[in-house]
């Protein structure tokens, strides 16, 4: 075996030497090949979905394909040694992706994917075990109408607030000489200066009205 | 201080989820299907077998694009109860049937497989009647075991592996580490029967290696070595299992030698080719293997002209009769009976013979279909299922492939069709609907006053006639639509017009197969497809023919035309195919075939009479066309600005070409600067120029010292990348930035330890790319972004020649956690709407990414700020909710078409691969139209509250006022 493999090592150079597209194929074929192997699975509820047909394990984005069996399990065959980014291709679950590494000896090592510190090693189980993280939601919620949110707007507190303190305010007053020193302070206003929104009723209703008539003396006696 | 950093990194936190927030743009749920469709295709099909004993029944298919599909066999019931209630809304009855033709022969299932050459499907076929070997993918091969009915994969073994060394092999064993080269892997056959596999190895010059194993489990069962010294690299063989059948020599002398594999005492056997053919026949002789379950080859000679069967079950059969050179011939038992089956394609017409060989004295030949169908073309039989007995009451299913790649299931009649050339599209053009009818009949009126002398019939009463003759008969017109007395005018449909808002488009489509097609955008309806013969397309690599729009449909009368650019499948020649796109008929010359390549085109600025656009074509001499050749006078006036570039990716050559010294009689292209980027050290993998009618809206960008800082939005930029050939060189991936007009170098830069697949988007005045980082292992997405400076150079219009400074360039690379299939930008009308970038991924989602998040300005140092950048993150997220086909994955993504819709705020996508995918995004939210959301009801109830309220009030307050005057 030794023998083959050095005679064969002196002929891949001479094959570089000669050609070097030839010894391109036969760098790439020369190496062992192995299969990425483990099992994904499925989500809740998910046994009679068909799930397995809708989902495929990808290495290396689509270099090499793994396809389910019915209970999970998958294989990736023909995988030369390097490292790999094995991720599980399903429209509707999200799985977290595992990278694999395979050394020249044939040693398998699995750990999470860290693109950005990528030294940084955290050891998974191998064989892989790909669990869902969870659903996709590909879609926003349309808002819907509440009651809550409609009273929470600010515009309504702001509405509402005021209200309370023209409405409730008064009637909390109980002491009757403030009531009547009130009153007293109304009825001078409303002699010395006219409501708008009395104005502007009376303007609205373009005076028809009979009931309306002593509030128009009282405007004209007060012009 | 510690506080303070809290404050300011809660600051800067909340100021990156707000912009967050603003960029999500995402569907709801109850938009989906609403504006966007999805088709799957599988490709041209290379195997195809009947399996009728799982429910429902299907024809499984494997094909050239790698992938294993269940059909349905039946006209897809359940597919035309769901699109019927649907349709029969939109459209009048006849269509929906029509429809429901098209979705007939439903996918069951697909799997798809590795691209290119890994998941070359090399064998196929039933291990029994619930399962189903497919072989694939080069060196070693694997091999893998499904479920018929489920499509699920029952187990996968990889050949080699199952092999154990075997060095004392009489030849060199090849198969024992999987070592012969790539070349050899087309010599070698498979041959599946009873569930095992059988490997067939033929050795030059010495014999051949069969290997047999278990399809399920891989176990090796047996391999023997059968001597076989006629095998040489000239020799010619096919695998008639249970004969291996090569035929040497060229000439008269010519051999046939064939040797059972299966028996371990074999030997070679010969006949010469003049026993099967008589004498007098004249090579070249070529052999070629008849699809069916019955071993039997085909014999051509005299170039085809001539063919003869030879039967190999056990001895050879001549059958000695003449088959048509043109026609296909399948072979099939039934009852026990081997049948050939020819088919013929003459002037539309199919017609398929079928011949029993048992009674071999005289052969009897009965036709057993004839077809008078346009759907069919050149069709060849893939697959055949009879009935027990029902040849002769003609009760078989045929499934034909067409050469144009459709495929289609008869039974004395068409049952389906499925056009699978859409699987593989080359060019997309959006072309806008024309108008209605009634809208063209007020185009009319003012159609004829253009075309009177305006001078002489310039008076007040014949005006105020014309006007009331029109207006009467649009009152005619409409009184006849409503009581539903309207004249068909024309066989246009009603509803393919154009909307208020250019969202229903055209999509035409030209694919490989040389098929051109017209989908309509709002359901994806197929509405017209056209064949044009023996095309193939310009350069491959990627795959290209040319789609221009030379005249839109807005010039009534004129119809609108498009023009497409291939090349012949025999010369190479260059082909110029002149259509309507709204029905795919020829116009004004329809097929021209060139006596020249094309090298380079160009669609014309400016138009010639009747609005029509010309383009240039440069051939390989540099000698300049243009088409039609009334545009020559258009050409010639803008000579001195016109410019044209090309590029030779094989001897790596740029060169830029002037039409300065054209005139009128004799246009002629002046090459002004040339580049060569060596293709010792590197090989030109993309050039992308921008998009010719992108529009920039706003010139600078605001700092936020309230100065400007102005782009640099240079027309005839164009990204050229070079991957490195060897050496060193072998991982780089160099970009360069150059003008095509002058021959500037703009910028270039290198990236080491890198290696493709390279996509590129260029716009506006930045560029995106993505690639693989092999340092960090990881896909990275690159942006470059191009600013004048504070000054702009020319505030009106941009010149190349005048202008000698470079640039400022801004440059950011980001991790990009997913890979990528393709990229492409969205395009608006003005170019008002920010931009965004489609990006295909691997797994199947189409991401939606916004601009400002690529953004090369984006500060690495958090306390500098502008508006609109956020800071700088090194991994771009990938957001569930920006997925623009949320669900619905499309595989293989070939290409993104963008094209602007008549809104600003809206562009519309279609995304082509295995799948088709077609929707619309609006990159800054619909801001032109009212939400779809927008709550009508919420609106009018608060009006009416309000008005009650008020007439409430108004009695109210009358009321006090009332006990108040009576105090």
């Amino acid at each position: 075996m030794n023998l083959f493999r050095s005679t064969f090592l002196v002929s891949l150079i001479l094959c570089f030497f000669l050609s070097s597209s030839y010894a391109e194929t036969e760098e790439d074929t020369s190496t062992d090949l192995y299969v990425i192997e483990g099992k994904v699975f499925g989500w809740e509820n998910s046994a009679n979905s068909g799930w397995q047909l809708m989902t495929h394990v990808m290495a290396n984005g689509g270099e090499h394909y793994g396809f389910l069996r019915e209970d999970g399990t998958f294989a990736i065959s023909n995988v030369p040694h390097g490292s790999y980014i094995v991720e599980v291709v399903n429209p509707n679950y999200a799985y977290e992706p595992i990278r694999v590494e395979i050394n020249s000896k044939g040693k398998f090592r699995a750990r999470k994917v860290n693109l950005i510190q990528t030294s940084q090693v955290i050891q998974v189980p191998y064989p892989l075990k790909m669990r869902p993280l969870a659903p996709f939601r590909y879609f926003q919620v349309r808002e819907q109408w509440r009651v809550t949110d409609f009273l929470f707007n600010p515009m309504i507190l702001m509405m509402i607030v005021p209200l309370l303190l023209v409405m409730v305010l008064p009637k909390l007053i109980n002491d009757p000489e403030t009531k009547k020193e009130m009153e007293q302070l109304n009825s001078l206003t409303n002699y010395n200066m006219p409501e708008m929104s009395e104005l502007i009723t009376s303007f609205l209703s373009g005076g028809e009205k009979q009931k309306q008539k002593p509030v128009k003396y009282s405007k004209v006696k007060t012009k | 201080m510690a506080r303070t950093m809290g404050c300011d990194q809660l600051v800067r936190c909340l100021l990156v989820l707000f912009t967050l927030f603003n960029l999500s743009f995402c569907l709801y749920e109850d938009q989906v299907g609403k504006f966007d469709w999805k088709q799957s295709y599988v490709g041209k099909i290379k195997f195809a077998t009947f399996d009728t004993t799982t429910n429902p029944k299907k024809i499984i298919v494997a094909t050239e694009e790698n992938v294993i599909a269940a059909l349905n066999i039946n006209s897809g019931l359940y597919d035309f109860i769901a699109n019927y209630f649907y349709i029969s809304m939109l459209f009048k009855l006849n269509t929906s049937i029509k429809l429901s033709i098209k979705f007939a022969g439903q996918l069951l299932w697909r799997r798809v497989l590795e691209k290119g050459y890994a998941g070359h499907i090399r064998a196929f076929g039933h291990a029994n009647d619930k399962e189903l070997v497919t072989v694939n993918g080069g060196v070693p091969a694997i091999v893998r075991y499904w479920n018929v009915a489920t499509g699920h994969i029952l187990n996968e073994w990889s050949l080699a592996e199952q092999n154990p060394d075997k060095i004392d092999s009489p030849f060199i064993s090849y198969t024992t580490e999987g070592l012969y080269s790539s070349e050899r892997i087309e010599d070698i056959q498979w041959y599946i029967k009873d569930g095992t596999l059988h490997h067939v190895l033929p050795v030059y010059n010495s014999g051949i290696e069969v290997s047999s194993y278990d399809c399920k489990t891989g176990e090796k069962l047996k391999s023997r070595k059968i001597s076989a010294p006629f095998i040489s690299p000239e020799t010619e063989c096919v695998l008639a299992a249970p004969n291996y059948v090569c035929l040497s020599g060229d000439s008269s002398l010519a051999i046939l030698f064939y040797v059972n594999i299966f028996e371990l005492k074999s030997e070679p056997q010969s006949i010469t080719i003049n026993t099967i053919f008589g004498a007098g026949t004249q090579g070249p002789y070529q052999i070629s293997l008849v699809p069916g379950n019955t071993a039997a080859i085909l014999i051509s000679a005299e170039n085809n002209r001539r063919k003869r069967l030879v039967q190999l079950e056990k001895e050879p059969i001549l059958i000695p009769c003449d088959i048509n050179g043109d026609n296909s011939v399948y072979i099939a038992t039934i009852d026990n009976n081997k049948v050939v089956l020819e088919t013929s394609y003459k002037n539309d017409v199919t017609t398929i013979t079928t011949t029993e060989l048992s009674t071999s004295t005289n052969p009897s030949t009965e036709k057993v279909a004839y077809v008078a169908n346009n759907v069919l073309y050149k069709p060849s039989i893939a697959a055949i299922h009879c009935q027990p007995q029902s040849l002769k009451g003609k009760l078989c299913k045929y499934l034909l492939t067409n050469e144009d790649d459709s495929v289609s299931l008869l039974q004395q009649k068409v049952m389906w069709t499925r056009e699978e050339a859409l699987a593989n599209i080359v060019a997309v053009e959006f072309v806008e609907l024309p108008m209605s009818e009634r809208e063209q009949a007020i185009e009319t009126e003012f159609d004829r006053k253009e075309r009177l002398d305006v001078n002489d019939s310039w008076n007040v009463a014949s005006m105020l006639l014309r006007r009331l003759t029109s207006q009467a008969n649009q009152i005619r017109a409409y009184f006849q639509a409503t009581l539903g007395l309207e004249p068909k005018q024309s066989d246009r449909r009603a509803d393919l017009v154009r909307d208020k808002f250019g969202l229903h488009k055209m999509i035409v489509v030209a694919t490989k197969a040389g098929k051109l097609f017209g989908i309509e955008s709002r359901r994806g309806e197929v509405i017209w497809q056209q064949r044009v013969p023996n095309l193939r397309v310009l350069s491959e690599d990627p795959d290209q023919m040319i789609l221009y729009l030379q005249r839109g449909s807005r010039h009534y009368p004129h119809p609108p035309q498009c023009a497409l650019l291939a090349a012949d499948q025999r010369t190479g020649n260059g082909v110029i195919f002149t259509f309507n796109p709204m029905n795919g008929q020829p116009l004004s010359g329809g097929l021209q075939h060139l006596d020249h390549r094309i090298k380079q085109s160009m669609l014309l600025q400016d138009s010639i009479d009747g609005f029509l656009r010309g383009f240039i074509v440069l051939d390989e001499k540099d000698q300049v066309h243009v088409y039609p050749k009334t545009a020559a006078t258009v050409v010639a006036s803008q000579a001195g600005r016109t410019f044209i570039f090309t590029v030779d990716k094989t001897t790596g050559v740029l060169a830029g070409h002037s039409l300065a010294y054209s005139n009128e009689k004799k246009l002629a292209a002046h090459k002004v600067w040339e580049m060569v980027l060596p293709p010792k050290t590197q090989k030109i993998i993309h050039v992308v120029g921008k998009k010719s009618y992108e529009r920039v809206h706003s010139q600078g960008r605001v700092l936020s010292d309230r100065s400007v800082l102005y782009k640099y939005v240079n027309p005839n930029l164009v990204v050229v990348v070079t991957q490195g050939v060897e050496g060193s060189q072998k991982n780089t991936l160099n970009l360069y930035l150059l003008d095509v007009v002058s021959g500037l170098m703009i910028f270039s830069l290198s990236h080491k330890r890198t290696k493709g697949p390279v996509h590129i988007v260029h716009s506006e005045n930045w560029v995106v790319y993505s690639y693989f980082n092999e340092k960090s292992r990881r896909t990275e997405l690159a942006t470059l972004e191009l600013y004048e400076g504070k000054m702009q150079s020319n505030d009106t219009a941009f010149s190349s020649l005048n202008n000698y400074k470079l640039p400022i360039v801004e440059r950011q690379a980001y991790i990009f956690p997913a890979s990528i299939e393709s990229l492409q930008e969205t395009i608006t009308e003005k170019g008002i709407t920010s931009k965004h970038i489609l990006v295909a991924l691997a797994n199947g989602g189409v991401l939606e990414l916004p601009w400002m998040l690529v953004d090369p300005r984006r500060p690495l140092n958090p306390d500098y700020r502008e508006e609109n950048v956020i800071p700088y993150m090194p991994e771009l997220p990938i957001q569930m909710d920006r997925f623009i086909n949320y669900n619905q994955s499309v595989y293989r993504v070939a290409g993104i078409n963008t094209s602007p819709s008549g809104l600003e705020s809206t562009c519309l996508v279609f995304v082509h691969g295995l799948d088709l995918f077609y929707s619309r995004v609006a990159p800054s939210k619909t801001f032109d139209v009212l939400k779809e959301d927008f709550d009508y009801y919420l609106i009018v109830i608060v009006l009416v509250a309000l008005l009650c309220a008020s007439y409430g009030t108004k009695k109210l307050a009358s009321q006090k006022v009332q006990k108040q005057a009576w105090k």
